[in-house]
């Protein structure tokens, strides 16, 4: 890997190896020139475009939104008049869900903020699409059904679960979803070259985040059952993304609330696309794809 | 020189930077001074010449935004534990401390959701005190008092406004703070030079993006009068600050544009909301600042 220090200076500050955040920036960085250098043989090396991530982007986007929406309307994006086939015309992929996966609403906050985070997501596809234009990648095939089923066995939380039953599990269904996508728009950030690009993806973080935070609220008032289960996801997600380190549930420590899914630093955590796919693939291989994407994403960081 | 700025700007793309990024940075988690001819590795020596782009270092970039930490994480300690930050996170000259106590709260879960973000506050304080090393700013003066009072009558709510009077009351004067680092943060992340400072700033914005869902939630939770008086505060933001607001409700917990990106301010706009001066023009002291901020960026440019 080609190093250019001229720009790179550090100050006086002294080492500090016991960083659990520069050990994790140190790794995540090192994970994702590890990609670039795997796909050398692929392609070209440097050569992830900003469309490539911004199509790796609405891929997750694709799969959040389609989420979302079933579980508030039970419509599926494209009955909400969401385009997902791609920007040069290839079709949409399939989506697997339950039938009647309308999510029997009884709170009325909680009704009002899904709706919220429905109709984000779905700007979010909607404005990936449009930066991309006809390069936007089409909706792969989409699982919302035996993913979950798969998920729950690995973190052994029993052999289904259907996050569209009850206002709890939608609640959980939507925590594996928002954390992850903090740390993938983190983690692709700094790779992005368009400044235009790069405060488009901060915009979007952000507003995970903000998703993140108020999911992660209401688990916390769910109370303890809720909160382990989290947990549970959240040490499952760790696991899968091979760090067992870089996840954390919602709960109480040391009196405070682990409300914010972040490191010693106060800082969320990155990671990098190699990461996000082994999460939301279950395990399955880098283009080979599972769980949530059964048969991998479209577009070239797949 | 401004050339040759541009030159190594250009020869140093984010993908190298990404890739050589984990050398020293990563363990040290030192800021990247990335700017001007070649950088410095010392804090002592002065760059020559300032980043063709935006005429700001990194260095100013993350001294406007520890000056907003210190102001965060004073209220927020003194708000969990009736004391502000110790002598050691504050720098050789810092300025006073005005008000701040030690809030009655009944709530446990409230208790841990604030020990939680005192905590934040403080990891970010240091982080970035650490990464800057002897380039960091001192903490400046800080109001914590009068400034509250300030904001109330600017905002219609009364003639004063105490948030350490009560769990309720700390949970506004959390809200006024939130969603303003997050739209800072996002402001500045296009002026950010070096990748791993980038990562770094996405780090701390995020985790204020937590912050704030978290807080907007509870807000919309409680109801009234804090909901009203949270959105008094959110119209004054936006009439200091350039718009860039959404007041909260229970399907509004995020603060983002139609497009559902958070929003960017630039530090002039929140110049402007910190020193609670809606005054078009050049301000450079006020409200919780009252001797302006420590740094370079302390004025206003409109």
């Amino acid at each position: 890997m080609e190093k250019d220090t001229e720009m790179i200076e550090t100050n006086n500050a002294e080492p500090n190896s016991s960083s659990r955040r520069s050990a994790i920036l140190l790794g995540g960085a090192a994970l994702a020139g590890a990609l670039l250098a795997h796909k050398a043989s692929a392609q070209t090396t440097a050569t992830v475009t900003d469309p490539d991530i911004l199509n790796f982007a609405l891929n997750l986007e694709y799969l959040e939104a389609q989420f979302y929406t079933l579980a508030t309307t039970g419509m599926t994006l494209q009955q909400a008049g969401v385009m997902t086939t791609g920007g040069g015309g290839a079709a949409a992929g399939t989506l697997t869900v339950k039938a009647n996966p309308m999510v029997p609403f009884q709170t009325p906050l909680l009704q009002q903020f899904a709706n919220e985070v429905a109709k984000d997501e779905q700007n979010h596809v909607n404005f990936l699409r449009g930066a991309l234009g006809s390069a936007a990648v089409a909706q792969p095939n989409i699982d919302l059904m035996n993913s979950f089923n798969a998920l729950a066995m690995a973190a052994g939380l029993g052999s289904t679960f259907d996050p569209f039953a009850s206002e709890t599990n939608f609640l959980i269904g939507a925590f594996i979803f928002e954390d992850v996508g903090v740390t993938a728009y983190q983690g692709a950030a700094p790779l992005i070259s368009s400044k235009t690009y790069l405060d488009s993806a901060i915009g979007i973080h952000a507003v995970e985040a903000y998703h993140a935070a108020s999911i992660r609220t209401r688990i916390y008032q769910a109370g303890t059952t809720a909160q382990t289960i989290s947990q549970a996801i959240a040490a499952t997600r760790a696991k899968l993304d091979g760090t067992n380190n870089d996840d954390i549930g919602v709960g109480t420590t040391n009196g405070a609330a682990t409300i914010v899914d972040n490191d010693a630093n106060a800082m969320t955590y990155a990671r990098t696309t190699t990461q996000v796919l082994s999460i939301v693939y279950g395990g399955g291989t880098a283009g080979t794809g599972g769980a949530f994407f059964p048969n991998a994403m479209n577009g070239t960081i797949k | 020189m401004e050339k040759i700025s541009e030159v190594i700007r250009n020869k140093v793309s984010r993908r190298k930077f990404l890739a050589g990024v984990g050398s020293g940075l990563g363990t040290t988690a030192a800021l990247a001074v990335a700017s001007g001819c070649g950088g410095s590795s010392t804090p002592t020596t002065t760059n020559p010449t300032p980043p063709a782009s935006s005429g700001v270092t990194d260095a100013d970039i993350f001294n406007f935004a520890l000056n907003l930490e210190y102001l965060e994480a004073e209220f927020y300690l003194r708000a969990v534990t009736g004391s502000g930050l110790s002598s050691a996170d504050i720098g050789s000259s810092p300025g006073t401390v005005t008000g701040g106590a030690a809030v009655p709260f009944k709530t446990p879960a409230i208790q841990a959701y604030a020990q939680e973000i005192a905590n934040d506050e403080l990891a970010h304080v240091r982080f970035i005190r650490k990464a800057l090393a002897g380039l960091a700013v001192d903490r400046p003066a800080i109001d914590l008092q009068n400034s509250f009072n300030a904001a109330a009558m600017a905002a219609g709510i009364g003639s004063s406004f105490n948030p350490f009077a009560d769990e309720n009351s700390f949970i506004v004067g959390a809200f006024v703070f939130e969603d303003v680092g997050v739209t800072a943060y996002h402001g500045a992340a296009t002026l950010i030079s070096a990748s791993a400072n980038l990562g770094y700033a996405a780090g701390i914005l995020a985790t204020e993006a937590y912050h704030a869902g978290e807080i907007r939630t509870l807000i919309a939770q409680l109801g009234d009068p804090y909901l009203t008086y949270a959105n008094q505060i959110s119209a004054l933001r936006a009439a200091a600050g350039g718009g860039a607001e959404v007041t909260v409700s229970g399907g509004t917990i995020v603060a983002a544009d139609s497009n559902s990106l958070a929003f960017d301010r630039t530090t002039s706009q929140v110049l402007h909301i910190v020193y609670l001066d809606a005054t078009a023009g050049v301000v450079s002291k006020g409200g919780f600042f009252p001797n302006g901020l420590n740094g370079t960026i302390t004025a206003s440019t409109s």
